[in-house]
């Protein structure tokens, strides 16, 4: 599979980054390898990227991080806030709509019906 | 903070190579002391643990620290993918140090030139205190500056790294006026008490405080690249979030 670009994530990055740190708290390096392989190597975001994002989003308060000694290196691990939990939550019904609405025109395919 | 140092011994010559490595990139980070320390020891241990994985895979040393740091990028990459966020984390630092420091020194101002405002009324205040206007300006872009780069910003539109160092710089020169003014007012129309000493040395103190924030902020603000303004619809969904 081609790696994406990051600049074609503007926008969904977070979501992504939400995603990757709902099942338990992870250390940066950890986030990016878990985007690598979680996409078949598709999300092989740079660091550049992946950690001023992290940094944002804890200044936003959607994570939040502890420091651990692990072999006398410490160690940043970040985990989801309530209130990134509830941002994740509204994010992926935005990126379903969003989806949706993308692969309709980009595959030519029916809208499909609502109830 | 031992583990946020970047010179640790280098027992082993890929030690020695990521030790230049995050040495170089400590020259060319610029902001708060305490975040430039966390980053490198978080990059650091992300470094280490990615030259663990690549000789886990079969790397011999000298591959798995290239494969490693070619992935982490140059050091000058590294850094300005940093800058945005170490600028930002200068401004909020530097603005929560005028707001801490704002009511500490005004105080004494108060006594010594206008000891009793609920007397004289507003009027009489803003006589004897003729900075107060600009001191409303400064708290109230502190407060907005505050808010746009903090938690807020996910209701508000968030303030991009150069124009939260722009405010950094509005409220550094306001506060250097204002200092300036009112210590030259009392100096030159009444003899000094010694309560005047400590507000004069508190705010001589922060004068010095403020030319050095001028010239960091500058000097910072000339790294960081402008956002291009986001379409008002876009602004208007960020918004709403």
């Amino acid at each position: 599979m081609l790696p994406m670009r990051p600049e074609l994530l503007k926008g969904h990055l977070d979501a992504l980054l939400l995603a990757v740190l709902e099942p338990g708290p992870q250390h940066g390096y950890a986030v990016i390898e878990a985007l690598r392989t979680s996409s078949d190597g598709a999300l092989d975001l740079p660091t550049g990227t992946v950690y001023p994002a992290l940094h944002r989003m804890e200044r936003a308060g959607l994570i939040a991080s502890d420091w651990q000694t692990v072999n006398g290196r410490r160690r940043r691990t970040y985990h989801l806030t309530p209130s990134g939990h509830a941002a994740l939550t509204e994010q992926r019904a935005v990126w379903d709509q969003f989806s949706t609405a993308v692969t309709t025109i980009l595959g030519r395919r029916a809208w499909p019906a609502t109830v | 903070m031992a583990g946020d140092r970047l010179t640790n011994t280098a027992s082993t010559p890929a030690e020695a190579r990521i030790d230049a490595y995050l040495g170089e990139l400590t020259h060319l980070l610029r902001g708060p002391r305490r975040r430039r320390a966390q980053i490198l020891a978080e990059l650091r241990d992300g470094l280490d643990h990615t030259i663990a994985e690549r000789s886990r895979h079969g790397s011999t040393e000298d591959e798995a620290v290239n494969s490693a740091i070619s992935h982490f990028g140059t050091p000058q990459a590294v850094a300005g993918a940093f800058g945005d966020e170490l600028a930002t984390a200068y401004a909020r630092h530097t603005i929560a140090w005028y707001i801490a420091t704002g009511p500490l020194i005004g105080v004494w101002w108060l006594l010594l030139l206008q000891p009793q405002p609920w007397r004289t009324g507003p009027l009489a205040l803003l006589v004897a205190i003729p900075v107060l206007p600009l001191i409303a300006i400064a708290i109230a872009t502190a407060a907005g500056t505050f808010a746009a780069t903090g938690r807020l910003i996910r209701w508000l539109p968030e303030a991009s790294p150069h124009r939260a160092l722009t405010a950094t710089i509005a409220i550094a020169t306001l506060t250097l006026i204002s200092d300036v003014t009112v210590v030259g007012l009392y100096l030159s129309s009444t003899a000094v008490r010694p309560l005047a000493i400590l507000a004069i040395s508190a705010s001589l103190t922060r004068i010095a405080g403020s030319l050095v924030t001028l010239r960091h902020a500058t000097l910072m603000r000339h790294t960081i690249r402008p956002r291009t303004p986001e379409p008002a619809d876009a602004r208007r969904h960020h918004a709403r979030r």
